[in-house]
């Protein structure tokens, strides 16, 4: 028996999430029994089963060989085929080629391998909030969310600095293919390239395949200790790296190494402001770094859904389900599942638990830069609790016209002691 | 459930799922190491752990690489 639901509980309307993400619809989504198919575009078979329970979502993302990533997309709309191809990356694959294309890069983001940015994290951390303090606050974003994590991936990745604000500026214009209009004509940065075929549909990832290849001919001239040497040796390999899974793998790195940590550090300081008695906690005792991060990354939920589809009939929370269709985790409902947060609501950096789904809800797409994310929010909010720098919010918050990343565009900040 | 809880159990990888995220590494380092040239996780000395420890690592690994012998 399928449950259609009905269009006041419609969850997908990019619009609704320009006040935030509609928490209300979601926890009525989670309070009916199963799971609730929802109508998406103009054709019946384009609608998704909305998974919006904590347990269920586990399920889904733990059973990979049942909800596939390769198939479709992992975006709510079906690709071609010919654009599924030539847009791949470690997000749209399964098993064999996931755990190959994985394990190339998987040793560079292990907690252990980590540790090595610790200190350069924490340079970056420093500068970024000595840049806020002597402007006397700004736009967050701008200051601080933005710069951090992008200028640590640059350095994984061994790009040079001063092309920060370039990639910045083309990962804020793929953002924009994640819902809002496209602010670019489909030629710009000289691409020739169908929009269709690219990521996010935006001309802008024409530019980072650009960028990525250019890159990777200077390294494979004079090999370097970074990333970017690494994936052209493996590339130099054939059979480990094809020139299409280089510029997608480095593209990803680039777009989700630095937006969604971003939104984390952006969530993170508002949150922070509304709740400045969590900052003085965090301040008298630092052994609550670990489950403030997490309470923070709860609290942001940067991606708010992923897709599969179902490779087989099968069966989630008594409803039936059927080969091809869409299933799709809403990590946002998930992260206040009353029935795993006790007062989902309330921001506790003491929370513990270690079960946000932040990074997914668990399985073989588990967030690759899961640590690094943890590293450069831990150190930015052990920082300010160093400095007993709290926030004061001065504007309005401006969000992303998104229903699948929770972005936050601007948001002013002013230092306060 | 005193008596179960102190049981020890060994832990196996299976290789093939093994995606090296080092979630094993981390949570349990005496028992669990990446090889830096394959990066898959691999088992040290008799790989045993008391079974509620087991638990939490085998139910953390992302992949659902990890399972008691």
């Amino acid at each position: 028996m399928t449950a259609v639901i009905e269009s006041s509980l419609n969850v997908t309307d990019s619009s609704l999430y320009l006040d935030g993400i509609p928490h209300d619809r979601f926890a009525a989504l989670r309070a009916q029994p199963g799971i609730a198919w929802h109508p998406y575009g103009d054709d019946d078979s384009a609608g998704f089963w909305a998974v919006t329970r904590h347990s269920d979502v586990k399920e889904v993302s733990k059973n990979a060989e049942m909800f596939s990533s390769a198939l479709g997309h992992t975006n709510l709309w079906d690709l071609e085929a010919d654009a599924l191809e030539a847009r791949r990356s470690l997000i749209d694959t399964d098993a064999p080629d996931h755990t190959r294309l994985r394990r190339l890069i998987s040793s560079v983001f292990t907690p252990k391998n980590i540790r090595r940015w610790g200190e350069l994290t924490r340079s970056v951390v420093s500068d970024v909030l000595d840049d806020f303090e002597a402007s006397e606050g700004g736009d967050w974003v701008d200051l601080v969310a933005a710069p951090l994590p992008i200028r640590v991936i640059l350095a994984i990745l061994g790009v040079p600095v001063e092309d920060a604000d370039y990639l910045v500026e083309l990962s804020n214009y793929l953002v924009e293919g994640t819902g809002g209009e496209q602010s670019l004509a489909p030629d710009a940065f000289g691409n020739t390239t169908e929009l269709r075929l690219l990521p996010f549909n935006s001309p802008a990832s024409h530019a980072m395949f650009e960028y990525g290849a250019r890159l990777a001919d200077l390294r494979r001239a004079e090999p370097q200790d970074d990333m970017v040497t690494m994936l052209v040796q493996a590339e130099a390999d054939g059979e480990k790296l094809s020139a299409s899974e280089f510029r997608n793998l480095f593209h990803l790195l680039i777009f989700a190494g630095n937006e969604t940590t971003r939104t984390a550090l952006s969530h993170g300081a508002v949150v922070f402001a509304d709740h400045p008695e969590q900052l003085l906690r965090l301040r008298d005792d630092r052994s609550l770094l670990d489950t403030a991060t997490d309470e923070v990354l709860r609290w942001a939920t940067p991606i708010l859904h992923m897709r599969r589809t179902a490779t087989a009939d099968t069966e989630l929370a008594g409803t039936a389900i059927s080969a091809g269709q869409k299933v799709v985790m809403w990590y946002a409902s998930a992260n206040r599942d009353d029935t795993v947060f006790d007062d989902p609501f309330r921001f506790d950096i003491g929370r513990g638990g270690g079960n946000q789904f932040s990074f997914g809800g668990g399985g073989p797409h588990f967030c690759l830069g899961a640590f690094l994310a943890r590293l450069e929010i831990s150190a930015l909010f052990d920082e300010m609790a160093s400095r007993g720098l709290g926030l004061q919010q001065r504007g309005e918050i401006v969000r992303c016209p998104s229903n699948f990343v929770h972005g936050i565009l601007s948001v002013d900040m002013e230092p306060v002691r | 459930m005193s008596t179960q809880s102190s049981e020890r159990v060994v832990l196996l990888v299976d290789t093939d799922r093994c995606i090296g995220s080092g979630m094993c590494e981390m949570l349990e380092e005496a028992i669990f190491l990446i090889d830096e040239d394959t990066n898959i996780a691999g088992v040290l000395g008799d790989g045993s752990l008391p079974s509620e420890r087991a638990a939490v690592v085998i139910d953390r690994c992302p992949a659902s690489a990890i399972s008691v012998l």
